[in-house]
């Protein structure tokens, strides 16, 4: 994947077959679409103070849509740039399926490239080719003078690139986007009591990458964890400190059962068309769509070649409008925004200036009421999308933050909450600064995904609706 | 291609690894359908192959998986450069319990092969059920199909060499309406092993799906005008549809031996069992006997050997309530004696599992079944509670990380008044602490209540893998649950 040339290798890959596709597909008013898809992904995954796991996957996908009148289909498989055999292979099976598939009550489109586009801004080599030994030391320095015979530490270091890559009988243009990435959580688990700390990192180029702050943050955790007195805390209501963590699990909830057209129409949203223009939640909340942030591994044009610029969803509690897929937006008549690609680049705007920005600023900051800081929200569910509830429970590093500037250990609490209430009038405030937290989820193809968000979130008087009696 | 794996399995042994697998999927095919309202919205095939290998040096595992076959050599010594580098941070050298050299196969039991049927067959299927769930109250209507196809050939430096023809079939209706205040719900029906043994097409009957179809548009259009389900605490009567989730996160996910070591700390979370409760935890009530069942017929929880090269095997997991055995593959059994400095486990349970050739093998769930109880049958049960909830149909779940407290929502629930079933409730929950809650079972469903259910999705490890499973379990019914919450 490191060699100069091997992007126009894809490149002239996609057009022989383009060419093959035209030959076999046109005469039945057939149309296909090839999307290449190549990832290089590096895994080195640590438990019980050892490495136990370091694996590696080298992995070429062309997913093949074929597209006849109202009717569609697609045929996928794993190869390599030598088989074009195969590919065409694929090409011929998805012209046979699409003549057997169901036409749809709508007329699908299909993307017209009215320009070549490519994207490698967010490819950092040095990144993408961070060796073994490297991943090692990061990890060594992450948890240095941390571990012990009862603390052990646990966590990984992915690393890797993507390409993607797409053309289209409809035209030759092509476009092209290739993304580095690295997600590193270590954790330190105390083998006895269970309880688990982290510290997390994304970076999109080999300099976002920082072990010693990692370090700082697990410090300050295990210092409390070892220090402090665990509690369970009486059920009731708490001002909540959310971490990044938690602000990004919730924010993704929202683009699923909230701002997503096509979901909204399936009865899957708790927002309408009704609202938009209307204040929906609080003034302090404005939500992006922002492919101009790197640390989110944008996509600068979506799959049908439509440009993606700022996207406005939430403006101080204002709701802006829904996102809209290509599809959902044929299906339904709508306007397609340019979101019909794998990922958003979701950025929650930072708010006030005298807010913390790290934790060790939030442990030390005074309170005039006990805070509950709940870095992470762990399995969370949708108990009932129509109206925005969803459940989890507190995991990973989560402190009692008392009134006289001491620190308790909560064990894990539960939250059942709608998400209007926890980004609604409750909200006292967010960090001004804002961090890239990593949400990579790649149960299929390498997909690095990351939303910006304030590093910490106030919300006052949400009740907990579990306590914990042990972590 | 097989003298050349087993050549290179053999070079990495000369080079000094203790251990060198190899599992060559010369074809994994899938075939998945969605009809959404009457569109196809997918209709979609793929094919992969590939080959991953994994090494064990010096008590550290590294592996390397590639969809290009031309360069062996190169995978070979990836694999084991990966060990080399993790043996530097070892705390406890990998060790494999013993287990016989196999020289076998298996094929998953079907009559027609699901990739073999013509599309037009699969889409008249679904086309058919669309029309039979579109009815007056259903908003939104929801027919799908996936089908699995795999060829895996696993060869280790032992001496093993097996081969699997893995054939799963998934299927699933759902309807979504709206209630007067907008809210949306909704009922589905998941193909489970509804009495055919077999595992192909054949098992796709257009009658079960037919009768299910017009079974799940009433109670849509039941729930559609309900009340509210009550905040209260109650009997719980979890029928199959819920049951079975309730299983497979409170007892399954926890008995992962993987999980209890701490090997799944840092994502999926831990478990609240210890080395210690082995053979000591009051994990239940007497009433609950829970098994690890992978030699089932037509279920995704059996498969023949695992990818450790393990038979498939009938293990009880808690026998009358006490916690007796694991979810177990050959390296965690060896770990978890070493720790606890006894012989908890004798061998693999052989649950040891990858989704794809390019991912590890890991501690999977296969069948994880309750078994039938003596309470009766489903009116039985009823007719013994005084006030209850007869539960159905996965809406949400959600678990702590130790799995030791949970919050599920379902689909739909019935009132239980004085031994009767009486109105159907919206928008219903439960939850609960989970050795408390099984602790609570009160009634075990006998075998007419008892149900194969599969689970096409699990989610575990790092890289993110998605298992097929399947559990099998009897109306169950718990004492004073939190309800609607």
């Amino acid at each position: 994947m490191a060699e100069n040339n091997y992007k126009d290798r894809i490149l002239d890959t996609l057009q022989t077959l383009r060419k093959y596709a035209l030959k076999k597909a046109a005469p039945q008013e057939i149309e296909i679409g090839l999307h290449y898809h190549e990832e290089d992904s590096y895994l080195m995954r640590f438990a019980n103070s050892a490495i136990s796991l370091n694996t590696n996957e080298h992995l070429i996908r062309l997913d093949i849509a074929a597209y006849q009148g109202k009717k569609r289909a697609s045929y996928e498989l794993i190869t390599n740039l030598s088989k074009v055999a195969d590919m065409e292979h694929g090409i011929d099976t998805a012209i046979e399926l699409v003549k057997h598939a169901q036409p749809l009550n709508y007329q699908p489109t299909i993307p017209v490239y009215a320009e070549t586009f490519s994207d490698e801004s967010c490819y950092d080599p040095d990144l993408a080719q961070i060796s073994n030994a490297e991943r090692l030391a990061f990890f060594n320095q992450a948890v240095a003078g941390l571990e012990t015979d009862e603390i052990k530490s646990s966590g990984i270091f992915s690393s890797g690139s993507s390409i993607s890559a797409m053309i289209y009988t409809t035209s030759e243009n092509t476009q092209f986007f290739r993304l580095s990435d690295a997600q590193v959580t270590p954790v330190l688990a105390h083998s006895g009591l269970k309880w688990e700390v982290i510290a997390e990192g994304s970076a999109q180029q080999k300099t976002d990458l920082d072990a010693i702050k990692l370090n700082k943050d697990l410090k300050t955790l295990i210092t409390h964890y070892l220090d402090d007195i665990p509690q369970q805390l009486p059920l009731g209501k708490y001002d909540i400190i959310f971490g990044s963590a938690a602000i990004a699990d919730m924010v993704n909830m929202m683009n699923y059962i909230g701002f997503n057209g096509g979901l909204m129409k399936r009865g899957y949203s708790f927002l309408s068309e009704a609202q938009a223009g209307k204040k929906v939640v609080s003034d302090k909340f404005t939500l992006r769509d922002d492919p101009t942030q790197r640390e989110t591994f944008p996509f600068r044009r979506d799959f049908y070649g439509l440009p993606r610029d700022n996207f406005p969803i939430f403006e101080q509690g204002v709701f802006h409008g829904f996102t809209w897929m290509q599809d959902d937006a044929d299906e339904f008549n709508a306007q397609p925004t340019g979101h019909t690609v794998s990922h958003k680049s979701l950025a929650l705007s930072g708010g006030e200036q005298d807010t913390p920005a790290t934790l060790q600023e939030l442990i030390a900051m005074p309170r005039e009421r006990d805070l509950l800081y709940i870095p992470y929200l762990h399995y969370m569910n949708i108990v009932n999308p129509s109206k925005g509830v969803i459940t989890a429970s507190s995991r990973f590093g989560a402190l009692l933050l008392r009134q006289d500037g001491s620190v308790g250990i909560p064990y894990n609490v539960r939250l059942t909450q709608s998400l209007l209430n926890v980004f609604g009038e409750k909200v006292a405030w967010l960090s001004h600064q804002t961090v890239p937290y990593n949400t990579s989820m790649s149960y299929g193809k390498r997909n690095p995904t990351a939303v910006i968000v304030p590093t910490f979130m106030r919300v006052n008087d949400l009740e907990i609706s579990h306590s914990n009696p042990s972590y | 291609m097989l003298d050349q794996i087993k050549e290179h399995v053999m070079n990495l042994k000369t080079k000094g690894a203790s251990y060198v697998d190899t599992r060559w999927y010369p074809f994994e095919e899938s075939n998945s359908l969605v009809m959404w309202n009457g569109n196809l919205k997918d209709a979609n095939y793929s094919r992969e192959s590939g080959i991953g290998v994994r090494v064990l040096y010096k008590g550290a595992w590294g592996f390397s998986a590639s969809s290009d076959t031309s360069d062996l050599t190169g995978l070979y010594n990836k694999a084991f450069d990966n060990a080399q580098i993790a043996a530097k941070r070892v705390s406890l050298p990998v060790r494999l319990a013993e287990k016989d050299d196999i020289q076998a196969s298996f094929s998953s039991p079907n009559c027609i092969n699901p990739m073999e049927v013509p599309l037009s067959d699969k889409v008249a299927f679904l086309k058919q059920i669309d029309n039979q769930l579109n009815q007056p109250g259903v908003f939104q209507r929801i027919a799908l199909l996936h089908f699995i196809r795999k060829q895996i050939i696993f060869i280790d430096s032992e001496g093993s060499e097996i081969e699997k023809q893995i054939t799963e079939v998934f299927a699933e209706i759902s309807v979504l309406g709206q209630d007067e205040q907008g809210e949306t719900h909704k009922r589905s029906y998941n193909l489970g092993q509804e009495g055919t043994d077999t595992r192909g097409w054949e098992s796709i009957d257009p009658q079960l799906f037919s009768e299910n179809a017009e079974r799940i548009v009433a109670e849509l259009n039941q729930i559609l005008v309900a009340e509210p389900c009550p905040k209260d605490d109650r009997a719980v009567i979890l029928l199959p549809g819920i049951m079975f989730l309730q299983t497979h996160e409170t007892i399954g996910h926890a008995l992962e031996l993987d999980r209890i070591l701490g090997y799944e700390l840092a994502y999926a979370g831990g478990s609240f069992v210890t080395l210690d409760d082995f053979g000591r935890l009051r994990y239940g009530s007497e009433k609950l006997t829970a098994r690890a069942n992978a030699t089932l017929l037509n279920s995704p929880g059996s498969f023949g050997y695992d990818d450790d090269g393990i038979p498939c095997q009938d293990n009880v997991l808690i026998d009358k309530g006490i916690l007796v055995g694991a979810i177990t593959g050959r390296q965690m059994v060896e770990e978890a004696n070493a720790k606890a400095h006894r012989q908890i486990f004798n061998g693999s349970s052989g649950a040891n599992r990858a989704t794809s050739f390019y991912r590890v093998p890991i501690e999977r769930m296969t069948n994880i079944n309750i078994d039938p109880g003596a309470d009766g049958n489903l009116d039985d049960i009823i007719a013994g509670t005084e006030k209850g909830l007869v539960m159905d149909g996965d809406r949400s779940w959600s678990i702590g990380s130790n799995r030791e407290q949970f919050h599920f929502a379902t689909e739909i629930a019935w009132l239980v008044e004085n031994g009767q079933k009486t109105q159907v409730v919206k928008n219903p929950t439960y939850k609960g602490n989970t050795l408390e809650f099984w602790n609570s079972l009160s009634a075990v469903g006998d075998k007419s209540t008892w149900k194969l259910e599969f689970v096409s999705n699990c989610g575990k490890g790092q890289p993110n893998q998605i298992m097929q499973l399947g559990h099998g379990v009897p109306v169950c019914r718990f004492e004073n649950v939190r309800v609607g919450e």
